[in-house]
This record gives structure tokens, sequence and C-alpha cells, in this order.
């Protein structure tokens, strides 16, 4: 994966993360990668709708139960390098 | 309770149904326990608690308070009857409530202990904190000492407490006896006729009137499964569990139904086991019921429930597409037209409800529930409605609760945090909607300084208030249109917080 594919994967991350976020997270709160998502108030419900998207998007399965650390939910960067290390691919 | 405090109507009841339905399976998680293995755990529990407490017996003691602050899985069902065999008080938090909320549950009500996940109970700021005793696997008992006698005294026949949330970040706390506690599951398990073939997924908080009145009591009375999902519930698992494991009966909320109907979601063949769906917490889309109709061929059944006084409707007829349903056993519906909505539809006003499982009232906030039941003890829901042919319509709210996700919350009490702020001149909130129609609280304030950010007012939401609180939409202006007696006139801000977000 180059650069342009991967920055591609980052906007359409960010996207969903607006998506899931019902639009109470403002585009300029989401301008950074590397911002903590829960920060910026990304709350439960939030995730649940950024998990679903993710998983259809990209084709992959995120379990949760299986990943002892959470922290490659928290901001668009480790969404990215997570959904990479999967093999993610939008679909 | 007839003075022995390990005996009570919901102990009888489980002890009746953990005979009668002896080999059967009665709790599936990461495993599965059968009625046997349940009663063996949650006795073995109960003995494991005493231990604990360094007692024999709970003979001459007053019970102790044990708070539930944890998510949904087997444990917190062993733990929730153990208490009770113990002759100990379980009180069911949200496992969302914060540090302040948990604290002044604990100075109203007193909490002896906390049933928690470890990683919280580590995170949880509290004085006088014990060492964690290590339960299962991620659930421990926080051990916490009482500085004086809590204010308030649950009354005698109290068995079960839960909570609503309240105003200036005091959770309300409901008293239920062990007899509306059993009424709630009997009549649930009559009115929807849930038998001991149904395997029921409950993924709406146990600490929920919802899953606490439609799976916790009612499933075991049946005879039936209770499943629960670890992790996040997300469709596909969902779907997964439910074809795997023949789940006839899905307790959610209305967000999980809407992402099944999105593009994407599970097919037909999934759910073809699925016999009812059961929505409530929140109002369902009526376009994601005709969706999820459309492409599963099930409807979603509505309940309507109070916190106050547990299940009161049920739609039994799967054709049938209007409405909530008609009164479950055990509950009775009113309806008193008020002079508030003269010009409302007709015969329709405040709903008024008295049921067989009735809280007996609020622990920290005496005489509160008292002043909401009418000279023949029907409950002002605060609800309006009607009812057409014995079927409950709503129509809206006489209250200005906002419900987001299902939790209602009190607008003064976000008001009072927000105003409490320095550079803060004025503040409002009220219910709106987000991108994708779920309910937000919106707060609009009216800053003092202009160094008052936004990304302050959020931040200082956050440390405050309990994430479900938090506002989800933060607008400035330059004033708050009031009325003659200071009222904020909600429909002219929107209005104009409308015209100027289309300027």
């Amino acid at each position: 994966m180059n650069d342009d594919d991967r920055t591609a994967m980052k906007k359409r991350v960010q996207r969903l993360v607006y998506m899931a976020a019902g639009g109470r997270i403002s585009e300029a709160d989401l301008g950074r990668y590397d911002t903590d998502l829960r920060q910026i108030g990304l709350d439960s419900l939030g995730y649940l709708n950024l998990l679903e998207g993710l998983e259809r998007t990209f084709g992959v399965a995120i379990d949760l139960d299986h990943e002892e650390d959470h922290s490659f939910l928290h901001t668009i960067d480790n969404i990215v390098r997570y959904l990479v290390a999967q093999g993610g691919e939008a679909v | 309770m007839n003075g022995d405090p390990t005996r009570g109507p919901i102990q009888d009841a489980l002890t009746d149904c953990l005979g009668r339905h002896r080999g059967r399976r009665a709790v599936v998680g990461s495993e599965a326990l059968s009625y046997d293995e349940l009663g063996g755990r949650i006795h073995a529990a109960a003995g494991w608690l005493r231990g604990v407490w360094l007692e024999g017996g709970a003979g001459g003691r007053a019970p102790r308070h044990v708070g539930f602050c944890l998510g949904n899985r087997p444990e917190y069902v062993i733990l929730y009857f153990a208490v009770l065999y113990a002759g100990d008080l379980p009180l069911l938090l949200d496992a969302n409530f914060n540090t302040g909320e948990i604290e002044s549950i604990r100075s109203d009500c007193g909490l002896d202990a906390l049933v928690i996940e470890p990683a919280k109970a580590a995170r949880l700021e509290a004085p006088g904190k014990g060492d964690q005793v290590p339960f299962a696997d991620d659930v421990v008992l926080l051990p916490l000492s009482r500085p004086g006698a809590p204010p308030f005294e649950p009354r005698p026949a109290t068995q079960v407490c839960r909570f609503t949330s309240g105003t200036t970040g005091r959770p309300k706390c409901l008293e239920f006896s062990g007899h509306a506690v059993v009424s709630a599951a009997r009549n649930w398990v009559l009115g929807t006729g849930m038998t001991g073939e149904d395997r029921t997924l409950c993924l709406a908080a146990l600490s929920n009137g919802l899953a606490f009145n439609t799976s916790l009591l009612s499933s075991f009375l049946a005879g039936g499964e209770l499943h629960f999902l670890k992790g996040a519930p997300l469709t596909r698992p969902v779907a997964r569990r439910i074809a795997e494991s023949g789940i006839t009966r899905l307790v959610a909320f209305p967000t999980l139904y809407r992402n099944f109907v999105a593009p994407g979601g599970p097919d037909r063949s999934a759910m073809a086991g699925l016999k009812h769906a059961i929505s409530a917490g929140a109002p369902l889309w009526p376009d994601v019921r005709e969706e999820f109709r459309a492409r599963y061929g099930l409807d979603i059944s509505d309940y309507y429930g109070i916190a106050e006084t547990g299940p009161c409707t049920f739609e039994r007829e799967a054709d049938h597409h209007s409405g909530l349903g008609r009164p479950l056993p055990g509950a009775e519906i009113r309806i008193a037209p008020g002079p508030e909505d003269p010009d409302g539809p007709e015969e329709t006003g405040e709903v008024l409800v008295r049921t067989a499982s009735m809280a007996s009232g609020y622990l920290n906030h005496p005489g509160l529930f008292e002043q909401r039941l009418d000279a023949d003890g029907f409950y002002h829901s605060g609800d309006r409605g009607r009812l057409v042919d014995g079927r409950l319509h709503l129509v809206g709210r006489t209250q200005d609760h906002i419900n987001v996700a299902g939790r209602k919350i009190d607008p003064t009490e976000i008001v009072a945090v927000v105003s409490a702020l320095d550079g803060v001149a004025d503040a409002v909130a009220f219910p709106d909607e987000d991108l994708n129609r779920e309910a937000l609280v919106h707060l609009v304030v009216v800053a003092a300084s202009p160094e008052l950010t936004r990304a302050a007012v959020a931040a200082a939401c956050r440390s405050r208030l309990a994430s479900y609180k938090v506002p989800g939409r933060i607008s400035f202006v330059a004033e708050i249109p009031r009325t003659g007696i200071g009222k904020p006139r909600i429909a002219v801000l929107r209005e104009q917080l409308n015209a100027s977000a289309g300027a």
C-alpha cells in the first residue's frame, strides 16, 4: 500500500467517523488523524456505528473480545494501521 | 420478609424455578450453565459473600447494600441472586455512572461494596475504598466503608433498587419489593407468551427496566435460556449468535435495529428462528420497523414500560402495526385529559398507569413518588397518549425530559453544571436529533467572556456528567429568548438556530 492509498483510506475512515457521530463532531475537530476520538466526543453509540461502518466498508471482522487493547480504535491513524494489518480493503 | 432476610419473594420464585427446570440450560455466556449449575453457583457465591463479610450467616444484622456497576454477563446474574440469598440488598447502577454519581448514591443510600470490573474499580476515586476481592475473570467486589449512617433507610420489604437519572447529578433510587419484581416477571411471561422453549438474547443493560423485567427473572420463570453476548452489539456477531444458538427473542434498542436494516446488514436466513424482536427505551423509527419487516419477515414488537411501574403494555398480534399494544396482565391504564392540551386529539391526555409491579418509592427523595400517584394509586407517567380499541398510542410527553438511548435526562441537571462554569452568562438544554436521527441533548450557551470556547464547555460537561448526559450539540447565541416569567422559548430558539445554520 502506498502513501496515496493510505491517505485515501484515512479520508474514508474520517468520513465514517463523521457519519457514525451523526454530525455531532465537527469536521474541524476531525481535521487531525492523531486526535483521540474519545476526547472529541465519540461516545459508545458513535463507536457502535463506527464499528458497523468499518466492518461493512472494509470487509473486516472486528472482534473487541479478542483484542486486549482497544487503543487501535482511538485515532484515525490507529484505525487505518489496524485495517491495513487486517488486510482490509474498501468493498 | 417474615424476619428471615435470606428469604423473600424473589428467592422463593427462583428456588422454585431451579427445582422445576433442573437439567435445562439457564444462562449462556462464554459458557452455558444449566439450572442446577446456576443454583450451585448462586449458593456458592452467597457463601463467598458471607465469607467476605466475615460472617457465618445473615441473621441479626442489617442487609449490606451491594451496588452493581457492571455490564451484562452470567456473573451479573449469579451475584445478583447471591446477594439476595445472602440476605443483602442489590442496587443496580448504570454501568456508565461516573464517580460523582456513584458517590452521591453512596452518601444517599449507603453502599457497602460494588460489583465492578477490576480496571474500573482501580480508576474509581472513592474515599474509604477497600482492597478488591476477585470473584471471577474481570469481576471483583470492591468493599467501601460507610462514613456514617446514610440519611435514608430502605423500606423493610425492599429487595431491589434501580435508578433513574435525577437532577443535579443525583440519580433517583427506586425501591422495589420482591413481590413487585416477581409480579413484573410473571406478567411479562404471561402477557407475551414466553415459554421454556424461548432463548432470549438480552443486549440491553440489566440495570435498565427493559432488560431487568423482560429477561432477568422472567426467562427463568418460563424455564427458558438467557443469553449474553460478549463484546460490542454489532449486527454481525448478533446475527451469528441468533443463528447458532437458535435465539427466539431479541431484546435490543432502536439503533441496533437501524443497523440491521442499513445496506450490508445480515440477510434473512440468519434471523429465521427469531420469533420476537423487542425494542424499547426510545421510540423506534417507523421506516426502520417497516424495513425490518420487509427484510426479515418479522415485526419488531414495541412495548411500553416506565421505570417506576415496570412493563405496562405489549403487542401480541403479529399483524397489528400501530400503537404499543394492550395492557399486560396486572397493568391498568387510564387517560387523564389535561387542561394543558385542549386542542389535542380527542380522548388524548396524560397516561396514568397502575401495575402489580410498581416501585414503592424513591429511597432518596421521600414523598416524590407518592406525589405522582392519584387517589386510586395510578402513576402520572408524564407521557401523553390515547387508547384506541384498548391499545395504547403515545403522542408525546407532558414533561420536558430528554430521552437519549433509553435514558431519561433532566435538562436542568445539564444547565446547572454549565451555568456554574466561569464565563457562562446563560444556558438552556433541550432535546434535538443528530444526522442519524438519534436523540441528543442540545445545549445552547450565552458566553459572558470571549474566552469561553465550545471545547471548554464540552470538556467541562465530560468531566462532570455521565457520558450519556454530555450534550451532543453545543451552540452559542447572543441571547436566549425567554418569556416574561423567564421560561426559555425553545421553539423560537430552534428557529433562530436553524436560520443561522442555513445562512
